[in-house]
């Protein structure tokens, strides 16, 4: 089989809504909320955290999927918030933003399939580049009024957020994929 | 480590509403709010929040926590949006504000305009976390799955949200296990590193086992559902809901709400409302 064809199968078949993804986006989703627990506010910033449970995020959405990611950020970042008492819809697009981070990790994480050979340089990569696309969507706090303007959306929100989240990611996701990996295969799937 | 929301407004005016009646009235008045900075709707808003909130009878001493982080990080947010904009405000000009005092150290003007502003953003998200609250611990544990596919999501994903409602205790318990399994080996999470990396890499001996465990005991729930035929064709639940006349009447509250102050927002009657008084103390 050619790569080309191989590419595509794999493209079309991370859109597939199988039990496997159902189980997996919920497990990561309860995981995010549980292990959210570890956050580190960080000072000089308008409500954003250092969660390093973020790369559960990155790697569940590069480990089985666009829509596993997508689930896990959205549902459990909304999780996480009703948990601590912020409320499951207060920062929905916050949590959207983290949900198009997990969906981006699973997208990338395929296209680069071709270019990239080394696969935990390629989670670290996906991870990367979805945290830096993925959470523009936080510029919708002008819209929403929490953010004055866009240059605290971009001082107070978006560095912060893209910079802990990323250290937080390209460290732990290839850890994690790196753990998965041999387990992934001794159990064959 | 119990992280799981419990059921704590249990038997509550509110809890005996139909579970969507609290999901799609949170949703109405987010949008609602979203749209006011005039501090005299805010306050009718906030009143009306309070009232829902009451209504779940959530004990004061049970949330407690979630009341102070919500009100640390409101402050949070008010007080780096004053900083970095250095006072200044969307839509006034430097000489149309007010200026009350400046703050020591940091010399920033705190205006009438930018402390009614500080009081609106309170008045904003604390009555969204009011209106959102009931949502974990006025719902029963069992009506989330029904909630959501009832609400028109898929029911695959209706299910999803279910499970992942179900697998927060076990995880939370997990994470225990682990923490404790790794204190015997010498391990202290509580002692975090002091910078953000130290503090990360102190929890991979938490995280790494906690996922990889949760990943793999997820086998179990994937193949007892595959036996069951879970995807084969659309699913029921055993649990039924309908709208009463009372959850009717509790949505065309919230749906009026949000078509007022919409209305309210196009004519320009939501923005920034300064009360007399600040001005005349800016001014005196």
């Amino acid at each position: 089989m050619s790569s080309t064809v191989l590419q595509e199968d794999r493209s079309s078949a991370m859109w597939e809504v199988t039990t496997r993804v159902i189980v997996y986006a919920a497990i990561g989703a309860a995981l995010y909320g549980v292990l959210a627990f570890f956050s580190i506010l960080i000072p000089g910033t308008a409500n954003v955290s250092v969660r390093p449970a973020f790369a559960i995020v990155t790697f569940f959405g590069f480990a089985f999927g666009p829509i596993v990611g997508f689930f896990t950020g959205f549902v459990g970042n909304m999780i996480a918030d009703q948990i601590s008492g912020w409320g499951l819809l207060t920062s929905w697009n916050w949590s959207l933003a983290n949900g198009l981070v997990g969906l981006l990790a699973g997208v990338f994480g395929v296209w680069l399939a071709s270019s990239i050979s080394n696969r935990l340089l390629r989670a670290a990569v996906a991870s990367a580049a979805a945290i830096v696309i993925g959470f523009l969507f936080v510029f919708t706090d002008i819209w929403l009024g929490t953010a004055d303007d866009a240059s605290v959306a971009l001082t107070a929100n978006y560095l912060p957020v893209v910079v802990s989240n990323l250290i937080a990611s390209v460290i732990l996701t290839p850890i994690l994929v790196a753990a998965w990996d041999p387990i992934q295969e001794s159990m064959g799937r | 480590m119990n992280v799981a929301p419990r059921y704590l407004g249990r038997g509550s005016w509110l809890a005996r509403r139909d579970p969507r009646v609290l999901l799609v009235s949170l949703a109405l008045f987010v949008f609602t709010v979203v749209q006011v900075w005039d501090l005299r709707i805010l306050l009718v808003l906030a009143a009306v929040a309070a009232v829902y909130y009451r209504s779940a009878a959530i004990p004061f001493e049970a949330v407690r926590v979630q009341w102070a982080y919500i009100g640390f990080f409101i402050t949070f947010v008010v007080v780096v949006n004053t900083l970095i904009t250095g006072g200044e405000l969307r839509g006034y000009t430097e000489d149309e504000l007010h200026v009350l005092f400046h703050l020591p150290l940091f010399g920033t003007p705190i205006s009438a305009e930018s402390l009614t502003y500080a009081i609106a953003q309170f008045l904003r998200f604390g009555s969204m976390a009011a209106v959102g609250l009931p949502i974990a611990y006025a719902i029963a544990p069992g009506d989330i799955g029904p909630a959501f596919a009832r609400l028109g999501v898929p029911y695959k994903f209706a299910y999803a949200m279910e499970l992942t409602f179900r697998f927060i205790p076990s995880l939370g318990a997990d994470m225990q296990t682990t923490i404790d399994a790794q204190r015997l080996r010498g391990y202290e999470w509580e002692k975090r590193g002091r910078t953000p990396v130290g503090k990360l890499t102190r929890t991979v001996p938490l995280i790494t086992p906690v996922t990889m465990n949760a990943i793999v005991g997820a086998e179990d729930t994937i193949d007892a559902m595959d036996l069951r035929g879970f995807g084969t064709q659309r699913r029921t639940w055993l649990r039924q809901l309908a709208y009463d006349a009372v959850d009717r009447a509790v949505l065309a509250g919230f749906v009026g709400l949000l078509v007022v102050v919409t209305y309210l927002s196009f004519t320009g009657r939501t923005d920034l409302w300064v009360p007399e008084v600040l001005i005349s103390l800016a001014e005196g």
